[in-house]
């Protein structure tokens, strides 16, 4: 897929993140987009072990990514740092690494949804939830969306905000950091796991701030 | 009995005399009753009219069960008909099916209109594509076989040195363009033209003649398993799709049987110099997707009129219409 954008979708007053996300899905079914099946992108963390840490460095926190559209896939990385694109069997290395770095299983963050196609656009509308335990959805609805066959970033950001207008109205989002950083390359797969990611953290301080805060 | 059944299974010898047995039957109840009917005869005494009426009495009586054994005998030899021809031909009358369950006239006459329809549709299809003659070959339609110049047309044969000099100087006319030729398939020239970082043309060259266009986006494979250049397959995108219509119509368009060259190179003019791609080739870059315009300004000549296609993506995910003006 070409150039993807990841954002947060804002819940309305007084309507929970379902609903949210059901308005989105009939604005887009109205347009005459195709539903094409699911879609899920999930996010585990890995602190480096302390053993392994030099005096006085924090452990840093490595994401390890799944994401459903590239499925033989395993993307890890650092929070300003490079992302590697590995095979699946990524994971089990993991597990034998676990030595140096160790898995926060509760911090496990994954967003799942229905998958949209409409001519060469693709919109994934879904809703993020977080840990495994019985904790219920967080407060948050993503949509990530591409134009499929652009693969410079600053080219096409102006048509993905057209496209973007005329579904989700006044709510569009501004241009990711991402494609500030990359001029004139292509753009890759790595590029929309980092959106990923940032936007998951950014939901995962929303949810330790106490919940009144938030609606 | 002779058996002269004309199937294995059905004795039509017993079958007659079965039918026989049963007329027989028939008249000998119908004895039994006439003699009930009739009463005793007038005799002297009365017992013997008793007697006597008994004694028919009991005579009719043994003929019909006479007659009802015979039956029995006969129709145990006369078997059972054959599965496969229960009733021979008046059996297949029962298959005939229900005149008003087959709509055969209905049908009929629908398919009277549509092949009317066709013709019509034909007809006009034929009179407006014979306005616009697509035909690229340097000779006049209608001149007979024996007329038509016996030596090929010059410009269909062409020595190859020559194709790779004007290809490479049409390369050196634009920075963003580069034109990369191969020869695959013997003399004909396949040409893989990049533009920028935005959309990949193959074109098919026939000696100066350009024979098809496909256009893919930038991300898109051009090569098959085997490494060759493919020809063949569409591009995976709409988008892409439709200009490669475009480009066919312009290649459809340009047609100068004597000077190809000058061809080639208005279609690679064309192909870049129209309001679709902004001069930096930011395509892509439009400013309202509701009107996406893509407009192929031909360079008017003595031979070429203007054409302009309008490609508008309409709003709220209506169909992609190519609207053509003038």
């Amino acid at each position: 897929m070409g150039v993807t954008c990841v954002s947060q979708v804002p819940v309305a007053e007084g309507k929970s993140v379902q609903q949210t996300v059901e308005l989105l899905a009939r604005r887009l079914e109205a347009l005459g987009a195709d539903k094409q099946g699911t879609f899920g992108v999930d996010c585990e963390t890995y602190h480096t072990a302390a053993t392994l840490g030099t005096q006085g460095q924090t452990g840093k926190l490595m994401y390890v990514m799944h994401n459903s559209e590239y499925p033989l896939s395993c993307f890890a990385l650092f929070e300003n740092g490079p992302c590697l694109v590995a095979d699946a069997n990524f994971d089990t290395l993991m597990v034998k690494l676990k030595g140096f770095f160790q898995n926060a299983k509760a911090n496990k963050i994954e967003s799942r949804g229905t998958r949209y196609q409409y001519c060469d656009f693709l919109v994934k509308l879904g809703t993020v939830t977080m840990g495994p335990s019985a904790r219920g959805p967080c407060p948050g609805a993503c949509l990530g969306w591409g134009d499929c066959p652009c693969v410079i970033p600053n080219d096409c950001w102006n048509l993905l905000m057209e496209f973007m207008q005329s579904f989700m109205g006044s709510h569009t989002p501004g241009i990711p950091s991402v494609f500030g950083s990359k001029h004139d390359s292509t753009y890759s797969p790595g590029d929309t796991m980092v959106q990923y990611m940032e936007l998951f953290n950014k939901i995962r301080k929303q949810q330790q701030v106490p919940v009144a805060g938030i609606r | 009995m002779a058996d002269g059944a004309l199937s294995p299974g059905v004795n039509l010898e017993a079958f007659s005399q079965a039918i026989a047995a049963i007329q027989a039957l028939r008249s000998s109840v119908t004895r039994v009753f006439d003699c009930l009917k009739d009463g005793m005869r007038n005799k002297e005494t009365l017992e013997g009219r008793e007697k006597g009426f008994v004694a028919a009495f009991q005579e009719s009586l043994h003929s019909v069960s006479r007659d009802l054994g015979e039956l029995e005998r006969l129709s145990n030899l006369v078997g059972k008909p054959s599965e496969s021809h229960p009733l021979h031909n008046s059996g297949l009358l029962s298959l005939d099916p229900v005149q008003d369950k087959t709509p055969l006239y209905s049908q009929l006459l629908q398919a009277y209109k549509w092949s009317n329809k066709l013709q019509y549709h034909a007809g006009l299809a034929s009179g407006l594509l014979n306005q616009q003659s697509l035909k690229r070959s340097a000779n006049q339609m209608g001149v007979s076989a024996k007329r038509r110049p016996k030596a090929q047309p010059t410009t269909l044969v062409l020595p190859p040195q020559y194709v790779d000099d004007v290809i490479s100087r049409i390369d050196r006319m634009f920075p963003e363009m580069s034109i990369q030729l191969s020869r695959p398939n013997g003399t004909s020239a396949m040409l893989l033209v990049t533009l920028g970082k935005v959309l990949k043309v193959i074109v098919v060259m026939r000696s100066l003649f350009i024979d098809r266009t496909i256009v893919k986006g930038y991300n898109e494979n051009v090569y098959t398993e085997d490494g060759k250049l493919d020809i063949w397959s569409k591009s995976n995108y709409q988008v892409f799709q439709k200009v490669t219509d475009h480009a066919t119509t312009a290649l459809l368009h340009y047609q100068l049987p004597q000077m190809p060259d000058v061809v080639v190179r208005s279609f690679m003019v064309s192909v870049l110099e129209n309001t679709f791609f902004q001069p930096d080739l930011s395509v892509f870059a439009v400013t309202d997707i509701r009107q996406f315009c893509c407009s192929f300004n031909f360079p008017s000549s003595s031979k070429l009129e203007t054409v302009i296609l309008c490609v508008s993506y309409l709003d709220r995910g209506e169909e992609l219409i190519p609207i053509p003006l003038g």
